[in-house]
């Protein structure tokens, strides 16, 4: 296992720095001109969401009434097979021409404030992306951020927070420290927009993303399976990190319905995965979903953590898709078996997530939305 | 080289003399600012990097009187500074673990596919290796990220850390072992199904 080499290209290769960055920093020591300017700061880069306009893949419930499915039954399956291939071929040659790709993203962390009131989570760390880029290289490209409002992550959770006196800040302990997040919302900042680029998604071209096959076996055998040289022992193929695998590939990706369908159908064939039915997301919209095994998780005091923190829980991957278009609503990380700082949730309380609130092709250079998601 | 005799060698000849002559230090700028803003984008973001990296050297700059001139090579101190700095966007620093830890780089150059491809593979340890780096105390973290992403020797991370040479082995071992461990767990196949069925 080299560790060192994993860390290394998880960080991947940053751009350069820009001629006018390096004139303004030498400025700075020949000058004494520091004019420091705060800017929107990017994480580390959100991709590209790649369903959405040209949706067009059906997921069908199967059972009573061919489609229907009970609301809230636990396992209803999900036909990802044969329906969402079937009616992606059908629509495969309606692939979008759009000038524009946008995608909208909600990115949120839970913790758990414990209170005189009761224990309820709130969503922290919690951000909104929107970015665009033209389909072409020169048409430009635009990316956004803002910080949401940290919030009580569920009906059940705000009642508890009424009872504690509705604060508007929540200091929790995160990772290894007490963080204090707020229920301020910034305003969108762009960052760096580049009237010259456009053009690539992730590290593939327009041309490429086009190119993709999509037959599910080619498909796993690019993206879902281990390649030489990649270092011995890691875990690289367990459901649940192929679950995220094709959650990031179709948040960063525009590719074709069929493509989308063949990672769907890939990753549905994958042992390990299994269709959960239905599930209602943060933002109150209900997909179908498939889920990883679950994996069993340790929280120990080594870090500082205060004994609530520390136990073990087990918690799996799940990927949402609308039902009737087959578009990726959103990835999260969910509990299977409480315990240690969730030894208060029930199961299906969601640990972390990735809200897709929109995405698609756009005739002209989109906008991020003004309104809030929440 | 227009250095005098007796001036000491490489960069600190040229820091020497730039306690004079300060345009001089425009060499140091030269040879170092894009390797320490490479250091600092990928740690933090291209963004807070532009103004860090000149904020080291402006440091740097303001500092030059107090370099140690038996040290030929600036690089050390250079990073040094750059930790330093870093060591106060810590808010920055997590949410750009979290951030890796959920999605993928938006890079902007086109790749290879198969580069792609391995990134994406690579891309399924990102969530338990990022909140690995994350938890990690910030002394391992700076040796860690030293070595990994400035690409420095034990030696020189100590000069840069100001700490023994020891310390930073120990810290780097430490590191190396949680990471380890964190990447080691994130296998359900291993632990619940394969090792149940034996």
């Amino acid at each position: 296992m080299d560790e060192i080499r994993m860390v290394r290209e998880a960080y991947g290769e940053p751009a350069p720095p820009t001629l006018r960055e390096m004139t303004r920093a030498r400025a700075l020591f020949t000058d004494e001109a520091p004019p420091r300017r705060r800017r929107w700061r990017l994480k580390a880069g959100i991709g590209l969401v790649a369903v959405g306009a040209a949706a067009s893949v059906a997921i069908a419930l199967t059972g009573p009434g061919g489609g229907g499915g009970t609301p809230g039954a636990p396992h209803a399956q999900v036909d990802l097979d044969r329906e969402a291939v079937l009616a992606a071929a059908s629509k495969a040659e309606q692939v979008p021409a759009g000038k524009y790709w946008y995608s909208d993203h909600i990115t949120g962390q839970s913790y758990i404030m414990r209170t005189k009131a009761g224990t309820y989570a709130i969503a922290g760390a919690h951000t909104e992306f929107f970015r665009w880029a033209g389909a072409r290289k020169g048409m430009g490209e635009g990316f956004w951020g803002r910080d949401l409002p940290a919030r009580p992550l569920t009906a059940a959770d705000e009642a508890v927070w009424k009872r504690d006196g509705s604060p508007k800040s929540f200091r929790v302990w995160s990772n290894d420290h007490y963080y204090t997040y707020t229920a301020a919302a910034t305003d969108w900042k762009v960052d760096r927009p580049s009237a010259i680029g456009g053009g690539t998604f992730g590290r593939l071209t327009t041309r490429q993303v086009h190119d993709l096959p999509s037959d599910p076996a080619a498909l796993a055998a690019r993206f879902l399976k281990p390649k030489p040289g990649d270092a011995k022992g890691l875990a690289l193929n367990t459901p649940r990190l192929k679950v995220l695998t094709v959650g990031t590939l179709l948040e960063e990706l525009p590719v074709s319905p069929a493509v989308r369908a063949g990672l769907m159908r890939a990753l549905a064939r994958q042992p390990g995965i299994h269709p959960i039915g239905k599930v209602t997301d943060l933002l109150g919209r209900t997909g179908v979903a498939l889920a990883s095994d679950p994996v069993r998780n340790t929280a120990t005091g080594e870090f500082g953590a205060p004994k609530a923190e520390q136990g073990t829980f087990s918690s799996r991957a799940v990927i949402v898709f609308d039902q009737k278009t087959g578009a990726l609503l959103g990835q999260h990380e969910e509990l299977v078996e409480p315990g240690g700082p969730y030894r208060a949730q029930r199961p299906g309380f969601v640990i972390n997530y990735v809200l897709v609130r929109g995405l698609g092709w756009a005739e002209s250079q989109p906008k991020p939305p003004a309104r809030l998601p929440f | 080289m227009i250095a005098p005799p007796e001036a000491p060698p490489g960069d600190a000849g040229v820091i020497g003399r730039s306690r004079d002559e300060p345009e001089l230090f425009g060499a140091i700028f030269d040879a170092y600012f894009a390797e320490i803003h490479r250091y600092l984008a990928r740690r933090l973001d291209a963004h807070t990097a532009d103004d860090l990296a000149a904020e080291t050297f402006a440091v740097a700059f303001r500092g030059r009187d107090r370099y140690d001139l038996s040290r030929p090579n600036a690089r050390p101190w250079l990073y040094g500074i750059a930790t330093n700095l870093a060591g106060r966007h810590r808010r920055d620093e997590r949410r750009k673990l979290t951030a890796l830890a959920r999605v993928g780089p938006g890079a902007a150059a086109a790749g290879h596919e198969d580069a792609v491809a391995a990134r994406v593979t690579a891309e399924g340890v990102r969530g338990p290796l990022a909140r690995a780096v994350a938890a990690l105390p910030a002394g391992q973290r700076d040796v860690l990220l030293l070595v990994v992403l400035g690409g420095l020797s034990y030696e020189e991370v100590a000069v840069a850390l100001d700490v023994p040479f020891g310390t930073v082995s120990s810290r780097l071992n430490r590191a190396r072992k949680k990471l380890r461990k964190a990447l080691g767990d994130t296998d359900p196949l291993l632990d619940d199904q394969e090792g149940a069925s034996r």
